[in-house]
Formats: C-alpha cells, sequence, structure tokens
C-alpha cells in the first residue's frame, strides 16, 4: 500500500478516536507501521495501534507512541559487559525460559547441537507462564488461518503425547462458552462457526440442561452453551519444569539470573549475545523472551512489533471446593479481551480468571479492585455453591501481546540465525507443543546439516509427589529416605524430601517461590504461614547460605533481614 | 494396626491438658501425635507473659504455661509421638499418619480428641491489592522468625489487626529495633484484650488506628511500603484519606481460623460460625467418640479456657469410653441477643448437673448481664462490669430441669434509668 493512502487511514483513525490530527505520525516500510508521537492515555494509544494494525497490508506494528504512563528507555551501554570476556560458546542461545523457551529447548535438544537457555530471573517459569490459568484451549475462538488458531488446534492435540511423555498432569476435561440469553446464543452460533473453520474437534453448542448434565454447578440462568470437548487444563508451571528437565537430560543447560543486554553481529550473521556476566558466542539465537521480546528484537536490529503487556488477575480458592467444577466455564468474549472464567486445576483447586487489562509497565503485576471484582463476579455469574469466602489468594500475570494480536514465528530477515517467536500470549500455553515444532523447522533452515542424536531421550523420568502415592508407595519412599516422612507443608502435604529433590534437582530450585512451583510448599490455604520459615530454613542448610541471604524470588527478595540482639551474642536491654 | 483407647491429635496446651486429665480419670493407654518436634504447640514462641492469670493465678509466659504440662505429661509417662502428621482419621476413628522414623502408621482408637489449633488469617482473606513482594507476614509467622529463630525480618514495620498477637508483635519488635509505625485497626474497636494495648501500645507510644486499614501493598521484590485509609461503617475505604507509609514489614493480625481439614475430611459437621465442629458440653463432634479441644472448636482468647476445654473433652472421652457411644448433640444451645455464637454448641444434660458456655458479645458493652433461658425459665443469670467482643464470657450454667429444651444464651446492657 502507498505511503499516501496509510496516512489517509491513520488521519481517520485519528478522527475516529478524536485525536488532534497529527498526533501519530508514521512509517511504513516492509509491510511494518512504525508509530511515534504522544498520547494522552494507555487504552487510547491501544486502541489506535490495535485499529492502525488492522489496516490492509499492514503486516505488523512498532508503536513508539509515548503517553504520559511511558517510562524512559535508557541505553545500555553494553561495553563495560563485553569487556568481562566470553564466558561461553554454543551453537543455539535460547532467550527466555518460558513455556516457549523451554518447549524450543526440549525440541531441538534431540539434534547434536549446544544449546544455552539464557533467563533473567531467578527460576524458569518466572513471567507470563506462571502467572495464567493453565488452560489447553481447543481453538475456536482464533482467526481462522491465523497462526494462533493453527498452533492452538495442532498444540492442543500434541499435549496427550507430551503430558506421556513427560508426566505432567493434563486433564482433557473439555470447556464451556456459556449464554444467559439470545444475544450471547448468537456470538456462541459465531464462536462455533469459527471453530469448526479452524478444525475443533467435537464442537457442538448444546443447551443448558445438556449443559448442566456434564457440569451440575453451572449457573442455572444459563440457557445454552459452546462445548469442546478437546480442551483441557494442566499446571503451566509444571509443564514448563517438564521440559526444561529434559532439555537438561539432553544436554540442554540453563543460565538463570542473566539478563541478555546485546545482540551482537557480523555482517548480517549473529556472533553472540551480551549478557550482565560476560558474551556468549552463539551461530543462533532464539527471542523466546515473552515480556521482552520486543526489546530483544530491537537490540538485534530487526524490530518489527512491539509488546504491550495485557494483564490477567486470577483467583485460587481452597481445595475445599474440589469436586465442585470439572470443566472450564467462559462467557461469550468482547473484542481482544478474552478473560477466562471458573475451572479446577489438575491439582484440584479452584481457579477463577483471568481479567484482561492494558497496563503501561511490563512489570506491573498488581491486583487492583477492579481486576478482582471482575474476576469474582464473573465466577459467581457462572457457578453456583462456590462461596468466595473460601478465596486463599489472587495474583498477576501479563500476556505478552502484539497489537497484530497473532504470534509471530519466524526467521529474521535482517540478522541470519536470530529466530523470532514473540506475541505469544493466550493461547501460548496450549500452543506450546505446535510452536516447538515450528521452531524445529525453522531451526534447521538455519542449521540444515544438524542431526539427530542417537540417545536422545523424549522421557522424562519423574517422582510422583508424595500426597498422590498410595500408602504403600509412601512406606516405601520413608523407608528408602527418611525425609519423605517428614511433612513440611501441612496443607498441600509436601514432605522435606521432595523439597529437597527440588533444590537438588536438575533445574535447582534455589528460592522460596521456585521450590513453590516444584512442590506446592506455600501453594495451601495458609500461604506458606506455617511452612514459610522452615522452607527458608531448609534452603539455608542446603545452600550453606545464612536464612537473611534466602530470597522469595531471586535477589532483592530477602525474606529476612537482620539478626535479633539475642542471636547476636545476648545484648540485654 | 496399633491400637489405643485415646489418641489426642495436638501436643498444644488443649491436648496436653486433655491427655493429663484422661489419665488422671484412669485411662491408660493413651497417645498425643505431635507435628511439630516438641510439645507445646504455639505457646512455644510466645515468650510473653500473660497467661495462666485464671487457672495459676499468676502471669506466667507462654513457654512456661506449656512447661507445666510437658512436665505431667512427662511425669504421668504419656505416649507422644513428636514429628508426627495425621494425613487422615477416619468415621472409624482409625487414624493414619506419618513421620520418619515409623513411616505410615494405623492407629485403631477407641475415642479421639481433636487439638490441632487454629491458624492465621492471611493477607489475600483481608483483601489487601497490589503486588506480592516478600516482607509481608502474619504475625504469628514474625513471632517464630524473632523469638524461635533469631531473624528480625525487617526494620520499619506497620501492624495491621488489633488483635493480641499483633500487640503482643508490637511490643517484641520495639524491643527488638524494629520501629514500628504503628497499628492499624479496620474495626472501630480494639481486637485484643485491653490489657494488652495498654501494656504492648501505650507503654511504648505505638500509636493505634481505628477505622483505618491497609489497601494497598507496595514493592516488586522487597515491600517499599504500605498505603492505609479510614474505612466508613461498610468497610470501605473513606476517599480522600489514602496515605502511603514507607516500611520493609507488614504483620498481619487479622484473625484466626480453627484448623479442621481432618474434621471436615472425617464427616465432622461443623459450625460455620465458630469454623469449628459443633459439639455438646463434652466437647463430642457429630461423630460419637470424637471429641475438640481447644481452639480447633472455637478460637479462645485465654490460653486458660483452652486447657479447660481439653480437660473437658478428656471427661467426654471418659465418658464415652465407660458407656460406650450414648447418643450425643442432644439439645441446642441458642447465641440470643447481642451474642455472636455459643462454644459448645449442644448439651446433655444426662452426665452431668451443670455445664460451662463460652460466648462471645457482639458489641461492646458496660455494666451487662448475661441471661440463661430455658424457654420462659431463667436458669441463671452472671453480671459483667464490661463485655467486648474480643473478650470471651465464660457461664456456668446449672442444668437441672433442662430435659429436653434447648437454651438460649443473650447479654442485655443494663440500662440507666
Amino acid at each position: 500500500m502507498e505511503n499516501r493512502e496509510v496516512g489517509c487511514q491513520i488521519k481517520e483513525l485519528e478522527k475516529e478516536l478524536g485525536i488532534a490530527e497529527g498526533s501519530v505520525s508514521f512509517e511504513m516500510k516492509d509491510e511494518i507501521l512504525y508509530l511515534e508521537g504522544n498520547l494522552d492515555g494507555l487504552q487510547i494509544m491501544v486502541d489506535f495501534c490495535h485499529k492502525a494494525a488492522k489496516i490492509p497490508g499492514v503486516k505488523n506494528l512498532v508503536s513508539h507512541i509515548r503517553t504520559p504512563e511511558s517510562k524512559p528507555v535508557v541505553p545500555v551501554d553494553l561495553e563495560p559487559y563485553q569487556k568481562k570476556g566470553v564466558l561461553d560458546s554454543v551453537d543455539v542461545a535460547i532467550i527466555g525460559a518460558g513455556v516457549t523457551g523451554c518447549a524450543a529447548a526440549r525440541t531441538l535438544s534431540k539434534y547434536d547441537k549446544k544449546i544455552l537457555v539464557l533467563e533473567k530471573e531467578s527460576d524458569i517459569c518466572e513471567g507470563t507462564t506462571k502467572a495464567n490459568n493453565g488452560m489447553v484451549h481447543s481453538g475456536y475462538d482464533s482467526k481462522p488461518g491465523s497462526l494462533k488458531a493453527l498452533c492452538n488446534v495442532e498444540g492442543n492435540a500434541m499435549y496427550s503425547q507430551w503430558a506421556e511423555e513427560l508426566g505432567f498432569h493434563f486433564n482433557r476435561t473439555g470447556s464451556f462458552v456459556c449464554g444467559f440469553n439470545e444475544e450471547d446464543m448468537k456470538a456462541i452460533q459465531g464462536l462455533y462457526e469459527n471453530g469448526v473453520k479452524n478444525k475443533v474437534p467435537g464442537i457442538k453448542v448444546i443447551d443448558g440442561t445438556r449443559a448442566r448434565e456434564i457440569e451440575p454447578n453451572l449457573s442455572d440462568q444459563i440457557i445454552g452453551a459452546l462445548w469442546t470437548p478437546s480442551a483441557g487444563y494442566v499446571e503451566p508451571y509444571e509443564v514448563t519444569l517438564a521440559l526444561a528437565e529434559n532439555a537438561v537430560d539432553n544436554g540442554v543447560r540453563f543460565l538463570l539470573n542473566t539478563p541478555v543486554l546485546g545482540i551482537l553481529r557480523e555482517g548480517d550473521q549473529v556472533t553472540g549475545v551480551v549478557t550482565d556476566k560476560g558474551v556468549i558466542q552463539t551461530k543462533a539465537v532464539i527471542n523466546a523472551a515473552g515480556l521482552y521480546a520486543d526489546d530483544i528484537a530491537r537490540m538485534a536490529g530487526d524490530e518489527f512489533y512491539t509488546i504491550h503487556p495485557r494483564r490477567g488477575t486470577l483467583v485460587i480458592f481452597d481445595k475445599e471446593n474440589r469436586g465442585k467444577l470439572h470443566t472450564f466455564a467462559g462467557k461469550a468474549p468482547g473484542n481482544y479481551t478474552k478473560g477466562g472464567g471458573p475451572q479446577e486445576t489438575p491439582e484440584g483447586t479452584l481457579l477463577w480468571g483471568p481479567s484482561a487489562k492494558e497496563v503501561a509497565d511490563k512489570e506491573d503485576m498488581g491486583v487492583d479492585q477492579d481486576d478482582l471484582d471482575f474476576v469474582i463476579e464473573k465466577g459467581l455469574e457462572l457457578t453456583k455453591n462456590i462461596s468466595q469466602d473460601t478465596l486463599i489468594t489472587y495474583f498477576s500475570g501479563n500476556r505478552a501481546a502484539t497489537f497484530q494480536e497473532d504470534f509471530v514465528i519466524e526467521n529474521s530477515k535482517k540478522l541470519h540465525g536470530f529466530m523470532h517467536v514473540a506475541g505469544i500470549q493466550s493461547p501460548g500455553l496450549a500452543s506450546a507443543p505446535a510452536i516447538a515444532k515450528r521452531v524445529e523447522k525453522l531451526f534447521l533452515e538455519l542449521m540444515p546439516k544438524a542431526s539427530v542424536k542417537a540417545d536422545f531421550d523424549p522421557i522424562r523420568a519423574g517422582r510422583k509427589p508424595f500426597r498422590e502415592c498410595s500408602n504403600e508407595m509412601r512406606q516405601k519412599m520413608i523407608q528408602e529416605n527418611p525425609a519423605y516422612g517428614r511433612i513440611i507443608c501441612r496443607c498441600e502435604t509436601v514432605t522435606e524430601g521432595e523439597i529437597l529433590d527440588a533444590i537438588h534437582g536438575k533445574i535447582p530450585a534455589h528460592t522460596v517461590d521456585a521450590v513453590k512451583r516444584r512442590t506446592r510448599a506455600g501453594m495451601g490455604r495458609c500461604q506458606g504461614g506455617f511452612c514459610g520459615g522452615k522452607v527458608v530454613d531448609i534452603l539455608a542448610r542446603e545452600l550453606k547460605i545464612p536464612p537473611n541471604q534466602v530470597t522469595l524470588k531471586g535477589n532483592g527478595s530477602e525474606i529476612l533481614k537482620n539478626p535479633t540482639r539475642q542471636s547476636q551474642g545476648g545484648e540485654q536491654e | 494396626m496399633r491400637t489405643a483407647e485415646l489418641v489426642i491429635i495436638g501436643g498444644g496446651p488443649a491436648g496436653m491438658a486433655a491427655a493429663v486429665k484422661a489419665q488422671e480419670l484412669g485411662i491408660q493407654d493413651i497417645v498425643i501425635l505431635e507435628r511439630d518436634s516438641h510439645l507445646g504447640g504455639i505457646l512455644q514462641q510466645c515468650i510473653h507473659d500473660g497467661f495462666g492469670l485464671h487457672r495459676f493465678g499468676k502471669q506466667l509466659s507462654g513457654c512456661s504455661y506449656a512447661q507445666i504440662f510437658v512436665d505431667q505429661v512427662q511425669k504421668k509417662g504419656i505416649q507422644v509421638e513428636c514429628n508426627t502428621m495425621v494425613l487422615e482419621i477416619t468415621q472409624e476413628k482409625k487414624i493414619i499418619a506419618v513421620n520418619d522414623k515409623e513411616g505410615l502408621m494405623e492407629i485403631q482408637a477407641d475415642a479421639v480428641i481433636l487439638a490441632m489449633g487454629c491458624r492465621e488469617r492471611t493477607r489475600p482473606q483481608v483483601r489487601i491489592l497490589g503486588t506480592r513482594p516478600a516482607g509481608v507476614l502474619t504475625a504469628g509467622a514474625v513471632q517464630r522468625y524473632i523469638n524461635m529463630e533469631g531473624w528480625k525480618p525487617g526494620e520499619r514495620a506497620v501492624i495491621l489487626g488489633s488483635g493480641d498477637i499483633g500487640l503482643i508483635m508490637a511490643r517484641r519488635m520495639t524491643l527488638e529495633g524494629i520501629f514500628v509505625e504503628g497499628v492499624y485497626e479496620v474495626m472501630p474497636n480494639l481486637g485484643g484484650l485491653r490489657r494488652n494495648k495498654a501494656q504492648c501500645l501505650d507503654d511504648y507510644q505505638i500509636p493505634l488506628h481505628l477505622s483505618t486499614t491497609v489497601v494497598r501493598v507496595h514493592g516488586k521484590r522487597r515491600l517499599e511500603g504500605v498505603t492505609v485509609a479510614e474505612v466508613g461503617p461498610d468497610r470501605k475505604p473513606v476517599p480522600g484519606t489514602k496515605r502511603y507509609i514507607s516500611c520493609d514489614l507488614l504483620v498481619l493480625s487479622v484473625g484466626l481460623i480453627p484448623e479442621n481439614e481432618l474434621s471436615r475430611k472425617a464427616g465432622i459437621v461443623m459450625d460455620p460460625v465458630t469454623k469449628g465442629p459443633v459439639v455438646d458440653d463434652q466437647m463430642m463432634t457429630s461423630i460419637p467418640g470424637i471429641f475438640a479441644a481447644g481452639n480447633v472448636g472455637a478460637v479462645f482468647d485465654l490460653v486458660d479456657y483452652v486447657s479447660q476445654t481439653g480437660e473437658q473433652a478428656a471427661q467426654g472421652a471418659c465418658q464415652y469410653l465407660k458407656d460406650s457411644g450414648k447418643n450425643v448433640l442432644e439439645h441446642s444451645v441458642k447465641a440470643g441477643e447481642n451474642v455472636s455464637f455459643v462454644f459448645p454448641q449442644k448439651f446433655s444434660s444426662e452426665h452431668q448437673k451443670q455445664a460451662e458456655f463460652y460466648l462471645r458479645v457482639k458489641k461492646t458493652m458496660r455494666q451487662a448481664t448475661v441471661h440463661v433461658w430455658c424457654g420462659e425459665k431463667e436458669l441463671c443469670q452472671k453480671k459483667v462490669p464490661f463485655a467486648t467482643p474480643p473478650e470471651m464470657v465464660a457461664v456456668k450454667v446449672p442444668l437441672a430441669g433442662t430435659e429436653n429444651h434447648s437454651i438460649t444464651i443473650e447479654v442485655e446492657q443494663e440500662v440507666k434509668g
């Protein structure tokens, strides 16, 4: 499309949204629309960009539009970090240890290549992956033909094999989109047709009575529903850990607490990444940096999308609600804000949410009153016999959305050896196996001579958690190691043995939250009130550090500060 | 399978008092199962005084109070299994527990006393918004870190909740050199005992802000501050009253909940108000032969009462073992005017001439009178010079002439004419 035509469309958008003419300037290059300027608020900027991304001929959109919420970008001087020298030399560096990065690592671990995963946080699964509802969507709502739609349906089907090979909990329970009136039913019919185009298996529209036969605690006000039996649930942190562990089994290494600050190149070939600890030489880089994928793309000189964080709040209820809900119940969605509804996780925890709200800061993972109200009101509307008094916690995560609202999975056209795996928002978890498959294909374009290792083993040998073992198995475990006879977390029945396994595991858990994600210690109704101190003690003992160096989630989140007077030597008042 | 006449789950003040009493009453085969490494329960970390005034007529520390019972348990040779977690109790009183010495164990008990105590309410339960940094802890957790582990979890603290633990921790932290900015209480009245406010806040000039609560937590990794706001009668923040306080520790003393996961799993009938099992004056639950003692039944303000309910449960268990399972939960005790709950909720006039009931009033009243009614007949009354929701009122009720009738307990404020 001609620049002039795009200009007209931009002008019209300004008019439509009530923005002063000329507030936004643009440049169109290789089907990418670059926007600059100033707008009064975050939501108007997001609305503008969403609409601009739909201008015919626009493949993706970069927004450098400033709003009052914007923070200045401080460029990093790479020199001091490069001076630290070469830390490592690998074939493939994967940036980001969320489900996308870990799935890529596990899939590529079958090849005879040296692979390193770089993660800025203190553990894998610390970003978007840890705070989502664990849904493996059936794929009825993505735009037909989009990468999202293709990857979702394909990924969903692949989950059974993943669960079997990797040994994580996966419940293929099905999901509902519920209608309360004729208008909802029209929207549901639209979703049904969309789902048929996306080839969602078993999709159908059923009446309220049939829906309540499948899920008795659905509201009596529901008159009909879209039913997709292929939808399922996982615990996202468990999936990610399983992928990472299996990758380690097959030779992949992980470097945690290591932010990437720059990408190195020679001509148009990528040669390395600069981290805060020094340079890692590499022949290929896979950008799976989630919320920060646009920053990494900019470092590579190939910024053609912008990630705008869309926050989702989740609410968790006490396990005493176990069995009240088996499937997922949603409502007919509006525009981009899909949002979720009530469901039971594979661990038997009732979970409501997420909400969907655009936020300015990628690190803004707070919970506001409106987030909480949204999730709770929706949950109460869709269900019955569930009291909000049994709520035990709530938290937020941010979706890594592009303005095109689709995944970006491709090799860079500007920097050879650099792969984009970006914009992986909902249904990113459901799509993860299919995304990894595409990553593998792109990898083989970069390294066509890569060959599969003879000793690649896709099976991850996991140990069943104590709480799920039969009494005979428990007895055997305790006989082998008495640490399995010491219960540390009473709410979730987690033993010291399991905590030790986590701390000394393939991806060692070195923080209280990392222990929690691997064992569930602290996830229960007392929220770590009883076991928190014990976990701190065990971490300090095993890592041979003083307790006040143990952190909740990495440097700067120490739980304890200074010794008391008495422990300093009995100083008296 | 092991067997025992009486298994007591929990070796805190309720469980130990029950064990000692049961042995005195002639039960020989008693086992206490305790999940911690020592007996004493939460009293182990209560190094402050104020315990035992009713029972021993003197002010003891929590540790000293506990030690009296620990000594008796040991002297009497009562069997104790520490580091032992009960995983399940069946309706048939089979107990499945685990420890690192014996592994999984099954004990068939003739009678069971539940004495698991209570746990603290947490931040989400009072709906504080914002981020989830390190530095937000319950008062009990802070007490444990300071008194037992020797570590301070912060240097500048805000306390939410004026319950007893919050007040005690305000003083304790001050003595450790932690600056306590203030105590905030969402309700218009004090949540703990008046003597604790005098001794722990007033003596150290720590301000108490009533009808004010923490609405938001700030900080990504470590707590940086909190926002507090005044609340109206609906307990919602009043616009324009928000204030930011810089702190690195938020201590929550926002209430206690009886620990009843085992009771619920066993299918015991629960009271939605006390959040504990419904019991009779023998502390027997809806399952014959399973009793509840102490905070597992209802949260008490004084440990003296906790011990007493332990002894009542022991008497009940003894009676039960003698005439093996007479019906339970016969007549109801109803909470009348100005009373939020009465514990126990049921009684049977068969075994005892009188029974002790504990109640919480709904509002603060001066010169109040407790009336106990059985239909039109007033069974007894008790004058209470000062009645306030945080302070339980204990009343002994003669049960003669209550056959087959429920009783109602109400509290009346004397009207000055």
